[in-house]
């Protein structure tokens, strides 16, 4: 009888106790073996790079941005007009393609004739373009200046309007990765003067567009590419 | 009785099976049916209960803790040896033997009627598996009561314990010896001694210490795993983008950085883990906020939850007030999800009619350049793409310990960080096949 009764517990003790210990075992078992296997994770968080970044565009990114100081360890900030046309050593007219497929992340400020001063239209445009980063890692401001008065003074003209975006960026955004993502390029009259079709953009100005008009500007836009 | 007990067994069972598979630190589908056996996939009440902090005792010192489907199995199992022992030794019409198995069958009645109070008013559900366990402690306890009252009742008639037959002869059970002129009156004779009751209430407690040690003694070393999961490389916050998450934060407890989306309901649930646990206390957490909206993510090909760009540049608008945007929108994330679902404009309309303050702010560029910035902190640290995600001190809580684990996990990396031992380790790699001897 007493056999019977410590059978019967031994039996159901054995219920808990034995299924539990298999069960852990199986667990471990299958924990040793994933823990060797390769995991499925989730895709690591990096920035944007979209389908219109083509090898050849980024060749040119990078020359662009090399010379203009954002990569590559060179300090210098902004690129003369000669210097951006030999590091894209290509026609004005596709250096501006290059920047179409980008028409829904940019923008044209416009300026007053001989003016590189940001008026409220200007400074809406510049903020509203500048806080749609999203994944881009470069935002381009390339000035330029219509053809009236000489290619010296124009020059010059253009300098100050990209330095006008930056300033105002500077002040209103407070970005610590700023000099590390801001390429500025001024260019005189002589090369990539935009055409017609940028009519097109996002402007600061409401007036009718024509390209002299559209030349007195600053064209702002983030570059969804990676290096 | 039995068949109560025997229910029990099966489904406590099955309850048992379903959290110890997961000691693997994998997703498992859980047996939720009223069908012993039957699997279910995705959420259910039975995933909601085994995830809460009610599941499992001693979670800060095992991974998962103790499933407390394994004591309710031992218990379940000792009804079933303790009725099966009546039966043999032919008890059950003993007051006191059927009194302590009525007894025993009220523990997991009473546990069951807590668990189910607690299903009710915390969770806000109940698991089918678990009704099935409810239902089998009341079979028990009804049963056993039963019995009892039967066997009082029963010996109501019957001679008093101590007393002698009609004939004032001992009365017994057993096989009577050849020639004594002792006679059998009852199924049972004389009432059992309070020594069988001590007895069977040690093997009572045996049948719950014994599985409960074993398991404790055979639960897999998950702290090996502690710092195998990436760290962060900046963990500081040029941008100025982390938040507070908590008001009752500790400024001396371990500092803490939690990725998450406000309008992730994962989110939400790891912090009430983490509150239920008692280590947010000990924690100095920051969040940087990873909306997992296509709105403001580039790193997502769809808005997983509609709204959250928005309600996060109300976070960042906020400054001071973000534990408490981050709270509202971790109640009434569900809501804002749906609205801005149907109409994405629907997220800033909610959150501006319940912070007005902030409605100048949110859509601001301003506000707009704070949440890219965020997300921008979170490419810089090659975080994955997925909320929430805990950093303790730059060391990644594994998003496989973000649940059961969580506060084994979490407190023994405190534990190691307080001794200066928590850091980021490679993660376990399989053994090179050994070169073969020339």
């Amino acid at each position: 009888m007493i056999a019977a009764r410590i059978a019967i517990a031994a039996a159901l003790l054995a219920v808990p106790a034995g299924l539990t210990g298999a069960w852990i075992r199986s667990a471990d078992t299958r924990l040793t073996e994933l823990s060797r296997a390769p995991a499925e994770l989730a895709p690591v968080a990096t920035a944007a790079d979209v389908g219109y970044c083509s090898p050849d565009l980024k060749r040119i990114l990078r020359r662009v941005l090399t010379s203009c100081g954002l990569v590559g360890g060179n300090a210098a900030r902004g690129c003369q007009p000669v210097q951006a046309r030999s590091v894209a050593t290509m026609s004005g007219h596709d250096f501006n393609a290059l920047f179409k497929p980008m028409q829904d992340r940019g923008g044209i400020v416009q300026f007053d004739q001989d003016k590189f001063d940001l008026d409220a239209g200007d400074v809406s445009l510049v903020d509203q373009v500048f806080a749609d980063q999203r994944g881009a890692s470069w935002f381009f401001v390339v000035a330029r200046a219509s053809p009236e008065g000489n290619s010296l003074h124009n020059r010059e003209l253009s300098k100050q309007r990209a330095e006008a975006v930056m300033s105002h960026l500077r002040q209103q955004f407070k970005d610590p990765d700023l000099d590390k993502e801001v390429g500025m390029l001024w260019l005189g009259d002589e090369y990539a003067q935009l055409e017609a079709e940028f009519c097109a953009w996002k402007r600061s100005s409401t007036a009718s567009c024509n390209t002299d008009q559209l030349n007195r500007s600053a064209f702002v836009a983030w570059i969804d590419c990676q290096l | 009785m039995l068949v109560g007990a025997v229910v029990g067994v099966v489904f406590a069972a099955v309850s048992t099976y379903d959290f110890v598979q997961h000691l693997d630190r994998q997703v498992h589908n859980l047996h939720c049916s009223f069908i012993p056996g039957v699997s279910h996939a995705g959420e259910s009440g039975c995933q909601i209960a085994m995830m809460s902090p009610y599941s499992s005792v001693m979670r800060g010192r095992v991974w998962g803790g103790v499933p407390i489907a394994l004591p309710a199995l031992s218990v379940f199992a000792f009804l079933v040896f303790y009725a099966l022992d009546l039966l043999v030794t032919r008890r059950k019409g003993d007051p006191r033997a059927t009194g302590f198995l009525a007894l025993a069958a009220a523990l997991p009645a009473l546990a069951s009627l807590v668990m189910l109070l607690i299903s009710l008013t915390q969770l806000g559900t109940t698991c089918k598996l678990c009704v099935c366990i409810y239902v089998a402690s009341a079979l028990c306890l009804v049963g056993g009561v039963g019995l009892w009252r039967r066997a009082v009742r029963d010996r109501g008639g019957a001679p008093a314990p101590g007393r002698r037959g009609p004939d004032h002869e001992p009365a017994f059970v057993g096989r009577a010896r050849t020639g004594s002129d002792a006679r059998l009156i009852a199924v049972a004779g004389g009432e059992t001694s309070l020594g069988f009751v001590v007895a069977a209430f040690a093997i009572g407690v045996g049948f719950v210490v014994v599985p409960v040690l074993l398991y404790l003694a055979m639960a897999p070393d998950h702290a090996r795993f502690i710092g195998t999961c990436e760290g962060l490389a900046h963990p500081d916050d040029p941008y100025g983008v982390m938040l507070r998450v908590d008001r009752g934060r500790d400024a001396r407890g371990t500092p803490a950085i939690e990725v998450l989306d406000p309008l992730c309901p994962a989110c939400k649930a790891f912090e009430q883990r983490l509150q239920a646990s008692g280590l947010a206390g000990r924690l100095d957490r920051k969040a940087v906020l990873f909306p997992l909206d296509s709105t403001c993510n580039w790193m997502v090909t769809e808005a997983t939850h509609p709204g959250a760009c928005m309600v996060s540049e109300a976070a960042l608008c906020a400054g001071d007030k973000a534990p408490e945007v981050i709270a509202w929108a971790f109640d009434n994330g569900e809501r804002i999800r749906d609205a801005a679902r149907a109409d994405p404009a629907a997220a800033a309309r909610i959150v501006k009619q319940r912070f007005p303050e902030l409605a100048s702010c949110i859509g601001s560029p301003d506000a707009r350049s704070r949440l890219n910035k965020s997300l921008r902190w979170i490419v810089a640290n090659n975080i994955r793409v997925l909320t929430p995600q805990l950093f303790v001190d730059k060391v990644k809580l594994c998003d496989e310990d973000v649940d059961l684990g969580l506060e084994y996990t979490l407190s023994t990396m405190l534990g190691r960080r307080a001794h200066g031992g928590l850091a980021t380790v490679p993660a376990e790699k399989p053994a090179a096949e050994k070169p073969a001897k020339p």
